[in-house]
């Protein structure tokens, strides 16, 4: 796909030979003396409309944009906007359309960034749309796994967690159709993959769903952890029950293989016990920082003049 | 007349839908949103015997003609339909209906998260992604429509 003026509304228009131009790029940009690096986007500006909270994806998208030399401003809250005041998504897209060179946006609609990128004359990055998608989170997470894993083809991933209603789980699964790899869904049977949601994924990923991470944790070489949000359960027996089993201590980094890693799209509570944080296995934090990078090789890709 | 013969009367102007998948003959009327208001004569045959299907819904519904959208739905509703059009008692055309590559406009997203249903100035848009299994899939929120629970824009 031309990245120039892209819209980035869902992992699913990404094939392999995009994801892999957006690493190479993202190699390139970290490698980049910081004075080239300010030249990629100077004069530009990134738009954030974010009606949902956000720590790392709002940070990392201005942090990256700082760091190609563009400015970014929005809002940060559904109360802050004028969304507040009855004002539709439409229409406050068509007004950042007019402030900003590109927007990113967060909204707790599926399918609205692919909505809002109709109505909008500049680029739209969808920065978690609902249950929907997290595109740019998944190109991190695959980044992350080509880094510290040095493949995706051939990798063992298991999906850990709610995989129910976390976005990053479906544009993961999405971008992941792209390679060859072996995948294991572990979750609550109540927090399985929605059905009317892997359409796509069954025709490029082979998965195997299972209740227990003892089943599968000495195969994999990466375990991917999401929340499961206590919220989600009708009883709170029920959530005690099963949150234990999806936890990732000392106990469960011994099952591991040797070089397996633990990746988490964050913010995390308490799945991932402290202990694991000092250990080789934890690439967490890496993979925030590589959110960063990532997010400044797609703005360069979408909003700079090819010079990357 | 066999006594035991159904007879209904013919139509001057109108459409025969027939070949509609049993039990679907209801459904497709109020898909269609045909109910005899505009006093025009609407005859409904259901778990009619057929020599291809076993059995089949018939509907003969007089001074209306089917818009695309109608076919649409009919074709999701019910894939074996064939729609007949009559003029002055004459059958003048008569095909099977067909789904398209993308529906837009007549089916609500069953997705009550999507944006499609969130009061924005926006049309739902379904993609048929196989035809003969019936799938669709919005092209907005990526669901996979529930075609047992189809409503209606």
């Amino acid at each position: 796909m031309e990245m120039r003026g892209a819209d980035v509304t869902s992992i699913r228009d990404f094939g392999r030979g995009d994801l892999e131009e957006i690493f190479a790029a993202t190699d390139r940009i970290t490698d980049m003396e910081p004075g080239r690096r300010r030249q990629l986007c100077a004069g530009k500006s990134l738009g954030y409309l974010f009606f949902e909270p956000s720590t790392r994806t709002r940070l990392s998208f201005e942090a990256a944009m700082a760091s190609v030399g563009g400015t970014s401003f929005g809002i940060s809250d559904k109360e802050s906007s004028s969304a507040q005041k009855g004002e539709s998504l439409a229409d406050v897209v068509r007004m950042m359309s007019i402030y900003s060179d590109a927007m990113v946006l967060r909204h707790s609609l599926d399918g609205s960034s692919r909505f809002a990128a109709q109505v909008s004359d500049k680029p739209v990055i969808n920065g978690g749309s609902g249950t929907e998608e997290h595109p740019t989170q998944a190109i991190q997470d695959l980044y992350t796994m080509r880094k510290v894993c040095g493949k995706i083809d051939g990798l063992t991933i298991g999906i850990v967690g709610d995989l129910k209603y976390g976005r990053t789980v479906y544009s993961l699964l999405h971008g992941l159709g792209n390679y060859d790899v072996n995948v294991y869904l572990v979750s609550p049977e109540s927090l399985r993959i929605r059905a009317d949601s892997v359409y796509d994924i069954k025709k490029k990923t082979e998965y195997v769903e299972s209740d227990n991470l003892n089943e599968c944790i000495d195969a994999l070489d990466v375990v991917y952890v999401t929340r499961v949000q206590r919220e989600r359960f009708p009883d709170v027996e029920e959530y005690l029950k099963v949150r234990g089993s999806y936890v990732i201590g000392a106990d469960m980094l011994k099952k591991m293989k040797e070089k397996a890693v633990v990746m988490h799209p964050l913010p995390r509570v308490d799945e991932i016990a402290p202990e694991v944080d000092s250990t080789p296995a934890a690439r967490y934090f890496e993979q925030a920082r590589y959110g960063m990078d990532t997010r400044a090789a797609l703005l360069a890709l979408i909003l700079g003049d090819g010079d990357l | 007349m066999d006594e035991s013969e159904l007879t209904v009367r013919r139509i001057r102007e109108g459409t025969v839908i027939d070949h509609i998948d049993e039990g679907r003959g209801l459904q497709v009327l109020a898909a269609l949103s045909i109910n005899g208001s505009d006093g025009g004569v609407v005859t409904i045959a259901l778990n009619v015997p057929s020599a291809k299907h076993n059995k089949k819904d018939i509907i003969k519904v007089e001074n209306i003609l089917l818009r695309d959208d109608d076919t649409n739905k009919l074709a999701v509703i019910a894939p074996r339909a064939t729609v007949n059009i009559i003029r002055d008692y004459k059958l003048v055309e008569k095909h099977r209906v067909s789904l398209p590559n993308s529906i837009g406009r007549i089916f609500m997203c069953t997705n009550p998260d999507c944006v499609t249903n969130s009061g924005e100035p926006i049309e739902s848009m379904m993609d048929v992604v196989d035809k003969t299994g019936r799938v669709l899939k919005c092209r907005y929120c990526g669901r996979i429509l529930d075609i047992t629970k189809l409503r209606y824009m």
